[in-house]
C-alpha cells in the first residue's frame, strides 16, 4: 500500500467518536501483511479488541497473539502517568530530586489532569520507541480531543508553561537575581503577582514557586524533547491520517484540520471517512425495495434518501480535498471487532478504499 | 427562582451537543430563561443553527433561550475583572505573556473558572448570571471528569485563601443534586455505553450524585423480528437491508438491557431523519423527561 512506503510514523488523528484506534489497528494489520515490523500505540481501545490486540490488563508491548502475517505486529495501551513518570524521573538528575517532584501536589494534578498532558505523553510515548529503531513503522492513535487540531497544539501549549521566562518569573517573582532588566520587569511583576495573589491567595503561589524550583532541573531536557518530537513529526517519513465520520460539522473540521496541518509543515497523506454508509446501502443501484412489508419499505426508504441527501455532501468534501490528501470511503460495519480475521476484514475495506479513491 | 444547572456528556460523537441543545430548548418551553453553554474556542451551534456569532456574552436564538462560548481563560478574565476592577491593572494582568501561558495550561485552572463561573449564581459570587437554567455541553467523558476533579484537586493543592475557599465551595455546588444535574449520553454500542457506564459509576463514587443516562439514535423496528428474518431469505435489496436492521436491533436491544442496570433514569431518543437542524432538536426536546 502506498500509504506505508517510506514511511516510518503514521499517526491518525480526529475527533472523539470517528473509530481512531479501530482504523490505526487496521492500518498496522495492512502494515504487518506487507512484512512489516510494526507497533500500533492505542490510547484507549474497546476491551474485545484490547483482547483482539493481546494487550488487556497490560501497558508493555505486546506482540499480537494468534497472528499469520508476513512481517510481525505489536501493539501497546499508552500509560499516560508511567509515561510522564518515567520521564520526570529521566530528566531529574538525582532520585531524591524526583520524588520531589512527584510528592508535589501541583504535578500530582499535572501528570494526570493537565490539558495537554495525555497528548505530550503519547508523543514522548511514540518518540521513544521511534528511537529506539526497533519497528519499521509506528501507528499512533491519539488521545480524544474535540478537534483534530488540538493534538498538534497541545504539546507546544504545555512546553510554552515551562519555558525559561515562566519558570524563572515563578521562582524568582522579586527578580532579585535581575539587574537591569530584572528591575524593569520588577514592577510590572510585582503587580501582576500581586493580583493574582489577591485572586487566589499566598498559599497558591508558594505552590507554583515551589513547583517550578523542583522542575527547574528537567525544563532544557522538556525543551530539547519538544524540538526533536516536533523534528520527527514534520520529517517526510511521518505521515499523518485524518479520521473522520459522517456529518456536516465534522466534514467541516476536517477540512481545516487539512488547512491547517499543511500550514504547520506536517504531511497529510490519507483522510479516511470512517463508517459512511451502512454496507447494504448502494446508492449507484436503483432503488429496488421488492413488493410488500410496506413499514419496512417505508424506513428503507427514509434511510435510503438521508444517505442520500449525505452523499452529495461527501462528493463535495472529496473533490475539495483531491489535491490535498487520497480520501477513502469504510462502510459502516455495524458489529463491533472482535477478533483479528475483524481487523482483516476492516483493512481489506481499507484496501478497497484506496483502489476507489 | 432557584437557578438549575445541567451538565451534558458522553463519549464523542454520541450527539451530546443536539441532547444539550434539545434539553435547553425543553427548558426554555417551560417558560425557564434558559442558557444554554459551550465550552471551548470553536462554537458547534453556530453552524449547526446557522447563527451570525456566537461568543462569551449570550446571544438570544429562541423566546427564552440564549447561545454562550465559554473559554476557561474567557471567564477567569471575566472574573478578574470583576474583583479587580481597575482596568490598567487588569490588563497589565492579562497581557503579561507569563501570565498568558499560564493560564492556557495551569493544572486545573481554567477548569475551575469555567465551574466558577457556571455555578456564579446559587454561589452567589461573581459577576451576575440573569438565568433561571444552564445547560452546559460538556466536553466529553474523560474530560467531564478532570473538569470536575479539579475544584477538589485545588483545594487539597491550595488549603488557605481565596483559591482554596472558592474551590470548596464550587465544589460542594457541583456535589448538590438540589442544584446541579448530570445527564450522560450514548449510542446503543459496545464503547460509547462503556464510557457512559463507567462515568456514571465515578460520579456516583466520587461525587455522590446521580446520572441520568440517555441512549441516543434508537431505531424503532417497524415489524416484528419474524418479518425481518423472512424478508432476509428474498433475494432483493430490501432482504439486505433487513438484515443490516435484523442485526442492528439485536445489538441495540442487548445494550438498552446493559442501560437498565446503570442509572434509575434512563431515556430513549429515537434515530431522527431531520435535515434541518431545528426541527431535530424540537423532535428530540418532545421525548426528553
Amino acid at each position: 500500500m502506498s500509504l506505508f512506503k517510506d514511511t516510518k510514523v503514521l499517526v491518525c488523528v480526529g475527533s472523539g467518536g470517528v473509530g481512531k484506534t479501530t482504523i490505526a489497528a487496521s492500518l498496522a494489520v495492512l502494515a504487518a501483511k506487507e512484512g512489516k515490523r510494526v507497533l500500533v500505540l492505542t490510547i484507549d481501545p474497546a476491551k474485545r479488541l484490547a483482547q483482539t490486540l493481546g494487550i488487556e490488563g497490560t501497558k508493555d508491548i505486546t506482540k499480537v497473539p494468534g497472528q499469520n502475517f508476513k512481517g510481525e505486529l505489536y501493539a501497546s495501551v499508552i500509560d499516560h502517568k508511567k509515561t510522564f513518570d518515567d520521564f520526570v524521573a529521566r530528566a531529574a538528575k538525582k532520585t531524591e530530586s524526583a520524588q520531589k517532584i512527584f510528592n508535589n501536589s501541583l504535578y500530582k494534578q499535572l501528570s494526570t489532569n493537565l490539558s495537554g498532558s495525555q497528548e505530550f505523553t503519547a508523543l514522548e510515548k511514540l518518540y521513544s520507541c521511534y528511537e529506539s529503531g526497533q519497528f519499521d513503522l509506528i501507528v499512533l492513535d491519539t488521545p480524544p480531543t474535540k478537534h483534530a487540531i488540538d493534538f498538534l497544539n497541545a504539546p507546544q501549549k504545555l512546553s510554552a508553561l515551562f519555558n525559561e521566562g515562566v519558570a524563572k518569573w515563578f521562582r524568582d517573582p522579586e527578580g532579585k537575581k535581575g539587574g537591569f532588566f530584572g528591575h524593569l520587569l520588577q514592577t510590572g511583576t510585582r503587580q501582576v503577582l500581586k493580583v493574582l495573589e489577591s485572586l487566589t491567595g499566598s498559599n497558591f503561589i508558594r505552590e507554583l514557586g515551589d513547583f517550578f524550583v523542583n522542575i527547574e532541573q528537567w525544563q532544557g531536557k522538556l525543551q530539547a524533547r519538544t524540538i526533536d518530537v516536533h523534528r520527527m513529526l514534520v520529517a517526510p517519513t511521518t505521515q499523518f491520517c485524518l479520521v473522520t465520520a459522517f456529518d456536516q460539522a465534522k466534514l467541516k473540521e476536517a477540512e481545516y484540520f487539512s488547512r491547517e496541518i499543511k500550514k504547520g509543515g506536517y504531511h497529510l497523506g490519507t483522510v479516511v471517512l470512517n463508517r459512511v454508509f451502512p454496507y447494504w446501502l448502494d446508492l449507484r443501484s436503483a432503488q429496488d425495495p421488492g413488493k410488500g412489508h410496506e413499514d419496512l419499505v417505508k424506513l428503507y426508504s427514509q434511510m435510503r434518501s438521508y444517505y442520500n441527501q449525505r452523499d452529495q455532501l461527501y462528493q463535495q468534501f472529496e473533490s475539495g480535498m483531491k489535491n490535498q490528501a487520497r480520501v477513502f470511503r469504510i462502510p459502516d460495519l455495524v458489529k463491533d471487532i472482535s477478533d483479528l480475521g475483524g481487523l482483516e476484514e476492516l483493512s481489506a475495506l481499507i484496501v478497497e478504499g484506496e483502489k476507489k479513491a | 427562582m432557584k437557578q438549575e444547572i445541567h451538565f451534558v456528556t458522553g463519549k464523542g460523537g454520541v450527539g451530546k451537543s443536539v441532547l444539550a441543545a434539545a434539553l435547553a430548548l425543553k427548558k426554555s418551553q417551560e417558560g425557564k430563561k434558559t442558557l444554554l453553554v459551550e465550552l471551548g474556542d470553536q462554537s458547534f451551534f453556530k453552524d449547526f443553527f446557522n447563527l451570525p456569532q456566537v461568543g462569551f456574552q449570550p446571544v438570544s436564538i429562541r423566546p427564552n433561550l440564549s447561545l454562550a462560548l465559554w473559554t476557561g481563560e474567557a471567564c477567569l478574565q471575566e472574573y478578574a475583572r470583576h474583583f479587580i476592577k481597575v482596568e490598567s491593572l487588569a490588563k497589565l494582568f492579562f497581557e503579561n505573556a507569563v501570565m498568558k501561558a499560564f493560564i492556557n495550561v495551569a493544572p486545573a485552572l481554567p477548569e475551575l473558572a469555567i465551574l466558577g463561573k457556571v455555578t456564579s449564581g446559587p454561589r452567589k459570587h461573581g459577576p451576575a448570571l440573569p438565568f433561571d437554567c444552564i445547560v452546559v455541553d460538556a466536553f466529553a467523558t474523560g474530560h467531564f471528569i478532570a473538569l470536575l476533579e479539579a475544584p477538589k484537586g485545588m483545594a487539597e493543592a491550595v488549603q488557605f485563601g481565596p483559591m482554596g475557599e472558592q474551590s470548596r465551595s464550587i465544589d460542594a455546588h457541583i456535589r448538590n443534586p438540589e442544584i446541579c444535574k448530570y445527564h450522560v449520553v450514548t449510542l446503543p454500542e459496545e464503547l460509547p455505553l462503556k464510557e457512559a457506564s463507567e462515568l456514571i459509576a465515578r460520579l456516583k463514587n466520587e461525587f455522590g450524585v446521580t446520572a441520568e443516562l440517555i441512549m441516543n439514535k434508537m431505531i424503532e423496528a417497524p415489524v416484528s423480528e419474524q418479518t425481518l428474518q423472512e424478508v432476509q431469505s428474498e433475494n432483493s435489496d430490501l432482504s439486505k437491508f433487513a438484515e443490516y436492521l435484523d442485526g442492528h436491533i439485536r445489538r441495540q436491544n442487548q445494550m438498552w438491557a446493559q442501560a437498565q442496570g446503570l442509572s434509575p433514569e434512563v431515556t430513549r431518543v429515537p434515530l431522527y431523519f431531520e435535515s434541518s437542524a431545528w426541527a431535530l432538536v424540537e423532535k428530540t426536546a418532545e421525548v426528553l423527561k
